[in-house]
């Protein structure tokens, strides 16, 4: 077993420089100790892909990616054979006059190309992290190919027979609930649904990743970030600053020598929090002043 | 915490599976979908986790458990009364003192957690009198006015009759789209790229000599369909049979997504999604709040923009608006919105029944406006006769974007 408790797998990722709430560490936990894959689904920026990362850096074991997108299939994910290596081959033969089983040495293992999928099923002990991004891009067909890898840890293949994990991936699934997946999928994986950070989380990301910034300046960045995505102010936007956007703003605010917020300078840097003209318009100088209030001034 | 222990029990006196099933049981009650070797993976993720922490426990049973969003607030909420927190039970017990007030109306989610429990009550008092479950009976009572439902009538048999038979005669030509997926086409045009796999098989078995070269094709999918559907009381007359016929007509549609909007907007989505229709009609019915009411469609659109934008898929999207035009909001807000939904969308085309009167011109400033940002609208002369409404409709759909793709496809030769 990778990790002893939770709280190892919380320090494993802090030290990795992810910092999970006890809640994601406890899915993260079974996720390995009961050979499950784990699918996280959440509002983009929350740290999902992010996740895997770490968890490849904490367990020391390869990462492997597999992006997914609109059209994806088998050959993209799994494997393809060399055509032009194979072809190569049968014109070898036939000069040499071999005609015996030509078929079968065509399809050998070394004229298979291997996509993410296989590369993670053939990763020797201790095995891999397989990360398969924004699955909800792919289409259903492509999920149900999943279903074998996702409930067994093998894949067929029609030339070869049945490859089954040298030791199984851990493997994380992503989803940005473009649309609703598929139970099947669902059935297989353990589930976690990851939200924004609280306060004391995100400043805590913020001051790792941006330690250029001085403590003043990212309290008051974790404030205002938690006030801008917690109701009312939330429904004003369409898509809420993600965690990335908190740091890169932490870094554009030190690198303009901020000292401390003002409703001037955040309308002046929206466009780093928000990636809409329509958010960016939103975010007035009279909603900066209010976000910036504490909330004991707006009270009263 | 000694509590949780008593409930559990030892896991190897098997007290923990037994409770864990029950506990699954009580779930899949209140509506979370749940099969058992899921209860069978609970127990064993509890034993893994271990029952000293609560939180802890919680935080497992909801990894495995839970698979969708929108189950977790149930979840959490019937974990607390089934594991029995004592916080939890004095602060129900302490929302049942105002219920004097009465007529409160529970939150959304709250009757099926509580259903779910009512039906266990029985057998646990049998066997335990203190456990006792508390209902939340008062909960914020609805601030909202009394709004009024819509109220569509079954279909008569006629009515369904032709409904069915419009929906079979006239299939709403759902334009397709290429799709990013192949299929092997045999020997297609020379412009497709090449079957490898297929070359490959075939010169095995000729020794290396190609004969022929077997081709991909695309695989072609109907563009997804976003419908907004105007049920303000100048809609009133045409509102249910449109909807039935829309629910009939697109049943085949790739990707459906319909909403309701008048003074709000009203998600129909799962509504559509049953097949039968009458069942549809009902659920728009209890859905659809401000039947009747005025229009707002600026204001419904900022709404469809800020909480379903990704309705609207990849640009590719075909938006077809139902409304008269007869807008009561702010005309710039609608202006605003519509620019963005156009932005968005590969087709807006705008139904509009009060095209039916000769010499109509869309005067009003809703209508006005609508009509700059439409790409086109469509002539409706009678409502009433939905055979000339699904005709004009598929000709419409027709015309406005098979040739859209079909210049689309000219800039695409080959890979």
């Amino acid at each position: 077993m990778p990790f002893s408790s939770i709280d190892a797998v919380t320090q494993r990722l802090q030290a990795a420089g992810y910092y999970a709430d006890r809640r994601l560490a406890t899915a993260v936990f079974l996720a390995l100790t009961l050979q499950r894959p784990l699918l996280l689904e959440g509002e983009p920026g929350v740290g999902k892909t992010e996740l895997a990362k770490a968890l490849s850096m904490a367990l020391q074991r390869p990462l492997l990616r597999l992006q997914c997108y609109d059209g994806m299939e088998q050959r993209e994910a799994l494997y393809e054979w060399n055509y032009a290596a194979q072809l190569l081959h049968l014109r070898a033969a036939e000069a040499q006059g071999i005609a015996a089983d030509v078929e079968s040495e065509v399809y050998q293992p070394r004229y298979l190309i291997r996509r993410a999928l296989l590369q993670a099923l053939e990763t020797p002990p201790p095995g891999a992290v397989l990360l398969i991004d924004e699955v909800d891009r792919a289409d259903e067909p492509f999920e149900a190919f999943l279903l074998e890898y996702l409930g067994e840890y093998q894949v067929s293949i029609p030339e070869l027979g049945t490859v089954r994990a040298l030791s199984p991936p851990v493997t994380i699934l992503t989803s940005n609930r473009t649309r609703e997946l598929n139970d099947a999928v669902k059935r297989r994986c353990l589930y976690h649904w990851l939200d924004y950070p609280e306060r004391e989380r995100e400043l805590a990301i913020v001051r790792a990743q941006a330690p250029q910034v001085g403590a003043v300046l990212s309290e008051q960045i974790a404030r205002f970030i938690e006030r801008l995505r917690s109701a009312p102010f939330a429904s004003a936007f369409q898509r809420g600053p993600g965690i990335a956007e908190s740091v890169e703003w932490a870094r554009a605010l030190a690198a303009l020598d901020t000292i401390e917020l003002d409703p001037e300078i955040v309308v002046d840097t929206a466009g780093i929090l928000f990636k809409q003209r329509d958010d960016v318009a939103a975010l007035t100088r009279e909603l900066a002043t209010e976000l910036l209030q504490s909330p004991e001034q707006a009270a009263s | 915490m000694s509590g949780i222990v008593h409930q559990l029990g030892d896991a190897r006196r098997g007290k923990l599976p037994g409770n864990m099933l029950g506990f699954g049981r009580a779930l899949r009650r209140a509506g979370v979908r749940i099969d058992s070797t899921r209860i069978a993976l609970a127990a064993e993720a509890a034993t893994r986790v271990g029952i000293q922490s609560r939180f802890d426990l919680a935080a497992a049973m909801e990894a495995v458990m839970v698979s969708r969003e929108q189950d977790r607030l149930v979840f959490r909420e019937l974990f607390d009364a089934w594991f029995r927190d004592p916080e939890l039970a004095s602060k129900l017990l302490a929302q049942m003192l105002p219920s004097a007030e009465g007529k409160a109306e529970p939150p959304k989610r709250r009757p099926r957690v509580r259903e779910a429990l009512a039906a266990l009550r029985e057998d646990m008092q049998a066997a335990r009198n203190e456990r006792e479950v508390n209902f939340d009976a008062a909960m914020t009572a609805s601030d909202r006015a009394r709004l009024r439902h819509a109220d569509f009538n079954a279909l008569g048999a006629a009515e369904y009759r032709l409904v069915e038979k419009l929906a079979r005669d006239i299939p709403l030509p759902l334009p397709a789209f290429p799709a990013r997926r192949l299929r092997v086409a045999g020997d297609a045009s020379a412009r497709s790229r090449i079957h490898w796999p297929g070359v490959l098989r075939e010169a095995s078995r000729t020794g290396g000599e190609i004969f022929r070269l077997p081709r991909w094709s695309r695989r072609e999918q109907p563009l997804p369909l976003l419908v907004l559907v105007d049920v303000s009381g100048s809609m009133e007359r045409y509102v249910r049979l449109l909807l039935a016929f829309l629910h009939a007509a697109t049943r085949r549609a790739g990707r459906r997504d319909v909403f309701a909007f008048g003074t709000h907007l009203t998600d129909l989505t799962p509504a559509f999604r049953l097949a039968d229709t009458d069942a549809m009609l009902a659920a728009a019915n209890t859905a659809i709040d401000d039947y009747a009411g005025g229009t707002r469609l600026g204001e419904s659109l900022a709404e469809l923009r800020c909480h379903h934008a990704r309705r609207l898929i990849g640009r590719r999207t075909l938006v077809l608006v139902i409304s008269d035009g007869l807008d009561t909001g702010d005309p710039a807000a609608l202006d605003h919105e519509l620019q963005w939904l156009h932005r968005h969308c590969r087709r807006l085309l705008w139904l509009n029944p009060l095209l039916r009167y000769e010499g109509y011109a869309p005067l009003a400033r809703g209508a006005a406006t609508l009509h700059r940002h439409a790409d086109a609208m469509l002539a409706v002369h009678n409502l009433n006769a939905l055979e000339h409404l699904a005709a004009s409709l598929a000709a419409l759909m027709q015309r406005q974007v098979t040739r859209n793709i079909h210049d689309g496809n000219a800039r695409h030769p080959q890979a």
